[in-house]
């Protein structure tokens, strides 16, 4: 396989990819259902939960880059930031008996209940 | 521009759960004539499939940097989906219902991942805020500030607008970047380990910086939050240290006899 030098932005649940030269992204990845791995040295890979073999590689300048980049990823999608706002609800509910959502005026919304969500 | 279409068929049809279904009409591009469609709501994305039991969605809409805004048409009960930028369209939708209708603007305005990141925000600094306090014992592993690596804070945040290219380039995502990573690389923690059971934290925390007083402000989601340690992933760390420990250990027993 041939690496090629991309520009690369993370924007909310999606991974841009642009030729170096290039305004226009030549791809996306939506990040949802996916699993970011590292791999050998400063390369990590995402895969995606119907295709688990095909791994998108992404080698980075350092090891430390490596890392960042692996932690952004894996809090990049929607779910994560759906389940981090259930997760912080409820320790502000324990903390104060309140509901923090009740101010926005979702704190019915189904999407956001305790418990039983699928992944 | 590609996509990872089978990644995104997946996310419409798997079984987790939809924020929002049902059918809608849809108004053509060139031709005004209004097509029924099964839509589906998942996070920030709206799918619609020709046929309810279709396998495949036929498109998808990315709802980030759009509004949602009732329409002033003959058509009973529309609405329309609104992008910013030269090129970007405005899908118009009906629904068949003035509740149907409204129940869908309501849950498509707060679909976009910059709005739950808004309020996942806002949690987090409540919570960091509350746990400040006296009750600061509470806090449970906080990373002491030697560890602890500042994000630079870096060009403003603006809104992103899909599919516009956005100002910056934000690498992290609604969390700051955590530095550390849990789990095996990691040495021991001397203040969480040990005695882990939720209630019995060895020491008082440090209490972590405080963040500048200009994220206070509602909505600015962006420069200062990314300095502050994510709470959420402390606690995350905390919950997870005890699983840690145990993969450690499965890991040391495995590399054992070598």
């Amino acid at each position: 396989a041939v690496l090629k030098k991309r520009l690369v932005k993370l924007v909310v649940n999606f991974l841009f990819y642009f030729r170096t030269d290039e305004a226009e992204p030549i791809g996306a990845l939506l990040l949802e259902h996916c699993r970011i791995t590292k791999e050998e040295e400063n390369v990590f890979s995402i895969s995606f939960i119907e295709e688990p073999e095909r791994k998108y590689c992404f080698e980075c300048d350092s090891e430390e880059q490596c890392q960042e980049w692996i932690e952004a990823l894996k809090r990049a999608s929607y779910e994560f930031m759906r389940r981090s706002l259930i997760f912080y609800r409820n320790e502000i509910q324990k903390m104060t008996g309140k509901d923090p959502l009740e101010q926005y005026g979702i704190s019915e919304e189904a999407r956001f209940q305790l418990g039983t969500r699928k992944q | 521009m590609k996509l990872n279409e089978r990644s995104l068929a997946f996310y419409a049809t798997c079984d987790s759960p939809a924020d929002n279904a049902g059918f809608l009409y849809k108004r053509g591009e060139r031709h005004t004539a209004y097509h029924r469609r099964w839509f589906v709501l998942k996070g920030n994305m709206l799918f619609y499939f020709e046929e309810r039991e279709s396998r495949e969605p036929v498109g998808v809409i990315v709802l980030e940097g759009c509004t949602v805004e009732l329409c002033d048409s003959a058509e009973e009960f529309t609405f329309a989906i609104r992008f910013g930028g030269a090129k970007s369209r405005t899908y118009v939708l009906a629904a068949e219902s003035q509740a149907a209708m409204e129940s869908w603007v309501k849950s498509l305005s707060r679909a976009s991942f910059d709005y739950l990141r808004l309020v996942v925000r806002e949690l987090e600094k409540q919570l960091e805020e509350m746990r400040g306090g006296p009750a600061g014992g509470r806090g449970g592993c906080w990373q002491p500030p030697g560890s602890w690596k500042p994000k630079p804070s870096g060009p403003e945040r603006s809104p992103e607008r899909l599919p516009a290219l956005p100002a910056v380039l934000p690498k992290e995502n609604g969390c700051a970047v955590w530095n550390n990573v849990p789990g095996v690389d990691r040495s021991p923690d001397t203040s969480g380990c040990g005695g882990h059971d939720g209630e019995g934290n060895p020491r008082p925390p440090p209490l972590p910086p405080r963040r500048r007083a200009s994220s206070s402000e509602a909505g600015s989601a962006g420069v200062a939050a990314a300095e502050s340690p994510s709470i959420f992933c402390r606690l995350h760390e905390r919950y997870g240290q005890e699983v840690a420990r145990l993969r450690q250990d499965w890991l040391d027993r495995r590399r054992g006899p070598q």
